[in-house]
């Protein structure tokens, strides 16, 4: 079976649906926060085998219980997370749902709220965590998950006995099908914290996976206002601006959901094109599914040659230029 | 007031080698404090100032995380003590057990208000010690936070979320996990490092801690470099800019890039 993009690989979920060969039952939780953006959890929940239920205990508002509900999970337990209350208030109401109803594996997505809610989880039932899985087996006694770590240089298969929680890619938020579940509500008391603002972002949000050329602007970059040469660039190949960590966090020029690497996107396009970027392992590990990789920086020595298809060496504010021209 | 700081002593896997077998060599990797924990520090050290809190560092792991270099290197960045637990039974430790460790050593301080951390650490980067540690505590965990203010019982804590940003208050203790970008720590000086020397480190043994037992064995059974694509490698000639530019492109159709 094929599944959503997994951790930077498009993996083959080699999901033995029950390594003995009998009608064995697998249960999985999944915890959801405040975005329903859960699509890859129900894929890999699904796969995992037999005729267990998937169950999703939603700590967000009352409107993602409902989507929740209609997209085909078993159950679902909604915590009547008060109004103005973060999701991760209702981490009590999540942790005692799942410990209620122990399951092998229990899910959770990468967003910050969906973070608190699996530690949580993992912590009532004792679990394993584990943050960088391939692929998951399950067999008799064990659960088998190859798992990639530090920085993805090494994968470990680790066999696990007993619960284990896995942070995965949360993936899109899942089309409804059929009628859906009832919604279980449940109460425990919240933690005591509120929302007293929201403040919205000043960028515009984006999709780097959906871009097929994408270029990575990093710290080589002098200037915000020489965000235009690149923005010119970007026009001429038709790609998407991405760029590296510090360049979102730190220096503010771009927002949060453009940065590429092993906390940020990981994406797999035709071409990714690294402007002033020295090419360390934690950002370099967002693209290795790219097709095509050119680098442009001026440190001969910089670690990004060696991971790159094309390199050129020199000062990014010609070189761009030049490209820009040439396609122009 | 108390406030901890879980900080870790580790390596950055950059300066790591992996075997052709999977195995991961740190033999040339030199261990520091994790490079996001001194932005945690920092923000803590703000926060205690303004409320005349006691800071104290803690950190557990593996046999060379309490020697007084690490210590020292800790201690000046502006905790008042540090607690460190080290243990060679924690090599290789997964996040829940390292946060069922770090649990049993803030319950064991003792009237510890609120425990802060970095963004995630620079080896493992799961994210996930923190949201497990509060789960221990019976404690909320909030991530990503950019600043810290107010008193315990009544904190203003900012933090980013996808979209945007929030201010929230929260009433109780807590774990706040804060974003990579919260602060810019400073470089400690001479002067701190001199500091650092005097002040309390307490070691305590894995073994005095009260850590409920695990509900799962985890056994590495294989390891395996991951299989990446082949690069080309090709270093164009760059010392007519024009020419390469040219060359660039015409690269980058015949291979179906553009
Ligand atoms: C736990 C953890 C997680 C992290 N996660 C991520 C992540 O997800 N994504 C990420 O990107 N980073 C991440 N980082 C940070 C990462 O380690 C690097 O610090 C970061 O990627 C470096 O960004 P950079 O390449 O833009 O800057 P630098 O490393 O400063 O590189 C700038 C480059 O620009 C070149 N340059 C300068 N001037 C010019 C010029 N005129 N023309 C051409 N080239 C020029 C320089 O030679 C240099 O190589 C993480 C770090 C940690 C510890």
């Amino acid at each position: 079976m094929r599944c959503d993009w997994v951790h930077g690989y498009w993996v083959h979920w080699q999901w033995v649906r029950c390594e003995k060969g009998f009608g064995m039952s697998v249960n999985a939780w999944i915890v959801v926060g405040d975005q329903p953006a859960i699509g890859n959890l129900i894929t890999v929940a699904r796969s995992l085998g037999g005729d267990g239920t998937i169950a999703a205990v939603v700590a967000g508002p009352r409107a993602v219980a409902e989507t929740v509900a209609a997209s085909g999970v078993d159950r679902v337990v909604w915590c009547g997370t008060p109004d103005g209350s973060p999701a991760e208030a209702s981490a009590p109401a999540v942790a005692e749902a799942v410990a209620a109803d122990p399951p092998r594996v229990v899910l959770g997505g990468r967003n910050p709220g969906d973070r608190v809610l699996l530690g949580a989880a993992a912590a009532a039932l004792h679990a394993a965590v584990l943050t960088g899985a391939r692929s998951v087996t399950v067999g008799a006694d064990t659960v088998t998950v190859v798992n990639a770590v530090y920085g993805d240089i090494s994968d470990e298969t680790v066999e696990i006995s007993g619960p284990v929680a896995l942070l995965l890619d949360g993936g899109s938020v899942p089309a409804a099908s059929g009628a859906g579940v009832p919604i279980e509500e449940v109460t425990a008391t919240p933690y005591g914290v509120k929302v007293l603002e929201t403040i919205p972002s000043e960028f515009e949000e984006v999709d780097l996976n959906a871009a097929q050329r994408v270029i990575g602007v990093g710290r080589g970059l002098k200037a915000k206002e020489d965000l235009s040469l690149i923005e010119a660039l970007a026009a001429a190949l038709k790609a998407e601006i991405a760029c590296s960590r510090p360049v979102a966090e730190g220096l503010n020029w771009m927002g949060k959901d453009r940065y590429i690497g092993s906390s940020g996107a990981r994406i797999s396009p035709q071409l990714y094109l690294a402007v002033g970027i020295s090419g360390q392992l934690q950002h370099m590990v967002g693209v290795t599914g790219a097709e095509t990789i050119v680098a442009i920086n001026s440190d001969p020595n910089a670690a990004v040659f060696a991971q790159t298809d094309y390199g050129l060496v020199g000062d990014l504010y010609e070189l761009v230029a030049e490209i820009t021209s040439v396609l122009k | 007031m108390k406030i901890v700081v879980a900080y870790k002593w580790t390596s950055d896997p950059e300066e790591a080698t992996v075997g052709a077998d999977g195995v991961v060599n740190w033999s040339r990797a030199r261990p520091g404090i994790s490079t996001y924990d001194p932005v945690a520090i920092e923000v803590a050290r703000g926060l205690a100032a303004a409320t005349s809190a006691e800071l104290i560092g803690v950190t557990v792991g593996a046999k060379g995380v309490g020697t007084p270099l690490a210590a020292k290197a800790a201690l000046s960045r502006g905790l008042d003590r540090a607690v460190i637990v080290e243990d060679d039974s924690l090599k290789g430790a997964g996040q829940a057990e390292l946060a069922a460790v770090v649990a049993a050593v803030v319950r064991r301080i003792g009237d510890v208000d609120l425990v802060i951390t970095g963004d995630s650490s620079v080896d493992v980067a799961a994210k996930m010690v923190p949201t497990v540690l509060a789960g221990e505590l019976g404690w909320p965990a909030v991530a990503e936070v950019t600043d810290v203010t107010g008193q315990p019982g009544a904190l203003r804590v900012g933090r980013a979320v996808p979209g945007g940003a929030q201010v929230l208050e929260i009433s109780g203790p807590a774990v706040l996990a804060t974003s990579a970008d919260a602060t810019t720590p400073h470089v400690p000086g001479m002067k701190d490092l001199l500091a650092a020397g005097k002040k309390p480190v307490e070691h305590v043994d894995l073994a005095a801690l009260d850590v409920p037992a695990s509900s799962a064995v985890m056994t590495i059974t294989g390891r395996a470099r991951p299989a990446r694509k082949e690069r080309k490698h090709q270093l164009l000639d760059t010392s007519d800019p024009a020419e390469a530019a040219a060359e660039l492109v015409k690269a980058l159709r015949e291979v179906g890039a553009l």
